[in-house]
């Protein structure tokens, strides 16, 4: 089967700088993705390469189509938001939604139309006149009512307030998403998607550190609690990460079983954020 | 799909103000003109000529009113033929809307980030840029035609009927011309050749739009300046002999003029101006010979060229 994105050796330089650097990736349908990583680590870039928006060396195939040539078809079956997209300044909410109707195919007006009912935005108005919030709020209520295989969404909710924003990825959960599409997201505000993604990928200078899915993270990573009487019997495990809390210490484990970490204290899940910061630290150690 | 459609009425919505306002203003102000000159007219006439003899009956009315029956046939003549004159404010002002509207088409939206919105709809950059072609080249100089039509027609009847009132009725002799009916449509005929005319021109600055990362308009009018500057230089220091006026010409009536309706009589050599008073037949004549010249073919194939450039440009610049 071939999956929604796969990439082989893809290579993206500016300049002397490699933006990406030699990536391969399989993105299955019906997953929804978090790409994590530092400003600049390449993420975007990434992106931009998978929507045709910047040329690149390497094998790419999304949906089956190669981005440099054939961008005309995958648009016809993607959706994104850049994150520095903003709609256009002149535009009325009215003619925003008659252009989209018209030139997207899988465009349920609609839909957009119910989204847009529970927001303070009205036909006629300009995106000028709009708060950033208002901006970013029709942004998204367009692209939620577009019927797209694959959501590519670079910080999508960026100047929205945390209530909108649980809002949305709770709509993009339970109306959007099913078995057939596939989301891409990334975002600096890791804790919000934590709890809605399948799968997690880590990219930092142009490389993958980390590409897995939720449940092996659960299976692969574990955090300790340690004791000081503990901590010699812990360290001796190659943590990959540690941190003092309340005069205890957090351990975090690749790899190490359950059944040995249990005697050393209190066992939990990591959250992204954290095992983001250990990976992260670990390479520049 | 008629995406078409719909990407030429984006290009009409966001350019609104310049397309279909611009004319509008500037009909209403040369209309209130008209009015205002004609009442002015007829009151001083009227009060001169009650002012000096004493003799009420020598006033503008009667002096309308002995006009000669040949003396009528040729105004009305003029009338029939001359009426779109009056409307070439609104198309001075086209011609600096579409100037400024190539130079920004394919730049404001790269300023502001909103052709990653643009982008992310099931549209090929090539749509996207003919559209533009099309709204330089037809649209805008369509909407314009159509309201120096109108706002002509509307002239020439407030005219005549301020006259009548003052005993020169000339209706029926310039609606019984058929120059008057044939004037409008040998007005927009032209507008065919105005657009290939003008196309190598429209897709320079679209190209310039499309490739400047800052001021565009700089890009564009300067490169060829500075060029013409520079062989002038060495053609003063090293006595290449290049004939510079020549090159002017060629940069102001062919790179940058051929968005002027018109300029392309000044390519039919010879070719003389008579000024018989059939108006526009001699202006069409001439302007449909211009296809049998190679000047208009070679803009077109370069002005082709230059679409093609600006597309590549649309498709793979990166905005970053």
């Amino acid at each position: 089967m071939s999956g929604v994105l796969t990439a082989k050796g893809l290579n993206k330089k500016y300049g002397p700088q490699l933006a990406i650097d030699h990536i391969n990736l399989d993105i299955q349908p019906g997953r929804i993705i978090g790409l994590i990583g530092p400003n600049g680590s390449g993420k975007t870039t990434t992106l931009k390469a998978a929507l045709g928006l910047i040329p690149f060396e390497g094998e790419l195939r999304v949906l089956g189509f190669d981005p440099r040539t054939q961008r005309d078809e995958l648009m016809q079956e993607v959706c994104f938001i850049a994150d520095v997209a903003v709609l256009p300044r002149w535009i009325r909410v009215s003619e925003v939604l008659d252009f989209v109707e018209g030139t997207h195919p899988k465009f349920s007006r609609q839909k957009a139309k119910d989204y847009l009912a529970k927001t303070k935005l009205k036909p006629d108005m300009k995106v000028k006149q709009m708060s950033k919030g208002m901006i970013v709020q029709l942004h998204l209520a367009i692209v939620m009512s577009i019927d797209a295989k694959l959501l590519v969404l670079d910080e999508p909710t960026l100047g929205l307030d945390i209530m909108y924003r649980k809002q949305f990825y709770q709509n993009l959960l339970e109306e959007y998403f099913d078995e057939n599409k596939t989301i891409i997201v990334t975002t600096h505000q890791v804790e919000e998607i934590e709890n809605i993604l399948t799968d997690l990928i880590f990219i930092q200078d142009g490389k993958i550190t980390l590409n897995t899915t939720m449940d092996e993270i659960g299976e692969r990573f574990t955090e300790v609690m340690v004791n000081s009487e503990n901590y010699q019997a812990a360290k001796s495990l190659n943590p990959i990460d540690e941190r003092s809390v309340f005069g205890k210490t957090v351990f975090l484990f690749d790899g190490v079983g359950r059944e040995t970490l249990k005697t050393l204290g209190d066992l939990k899940t990591p959250g992204i954020a954290d095992l983001f910061v250990a990976t992260m630290k670990g390479t520049y150690a | 799909m008629n995406t078409q459609k719909w990407l030429l009425k984006r290009e009409y919505w966001e350019h609104k103000g310049g397309f279909f306002w611009a004319p509008i203003v500037i009909s209403g102000i040369i209309t209130l003109f008209t009015i205002g000159s004609l009442i002015i007219a007829s009151v001083i006439g009227k009060n001169s000529g009650m002012h000096f003899g004493g003799n009420s009956e020598m006033n503008l009315q009667v002096a309308l009113s002995k006009v000669t029956e040949p003396d009528k046939i040729e105004f009305a003549q003029g009338l029939a033929n001359g009426y779109p004159l009056i409307g070439v404010p609104i198309i001075i002002a086209m011609v600096f809307v579409v100037f400024f509207y190539c130079l920004s088409a394919l730049f404001d939206d790269r300023k502001d980030r909103s052709i990653l919105f643009w982008k992310s709809l099931p549209i090929s950059d090539k749509d996207t840029v003919i559209s533009k072609v099309i709204t330089a080249s037809l649209v805008a100089p369509i909407i314009s035609s159509v309201a120096v039509l109108v706002l002509s027609l509307l002239n020439l009847f407030v005219f005549m009927i301020i006259v009548a009132f003052h005993g020169l009725n000339l209706f029926g002799y310039v609606l019984s011309d058929a120059d008057f009916y044939l004037t409008a449509v040998k007005f927009l005929s032209m507008i065919p050749i105005y657009a290939l005319w003008a196309l190598p021109t429209i897709a320079y600055l679209l190209f310039v739009s499309s490739w400047a990362k800052t001021k565009p308009f700089l890009w564009a009018v300067g490169v060829p300046v500075l060029g013409g500057v520079i062989i002038s230089w060495m053609n003063a220091m090293m006595g290449f002999g290049i004939d510079m006026s020549s090159f002017w010409k060629f940069i102001s009536l062919r790179w940058f003029g051929s968005i002027v309706p018109g300029t392309w009589f000044a390519n039919s050599n010879g070719a003389n101006l008579s000024d018989k008073g059939d108006g526009f037949s001699e202006l069409l004549m001439q302007s449909y010979q211009q296809l049998a010249h190679m000047n208009i073919w070679i803009g077109l194939v370069i002005g082709v060229a230059l679409i093609f450039a600006a597309i590549q440009m649309r498709r793979y610049r990166d905005e970053g």
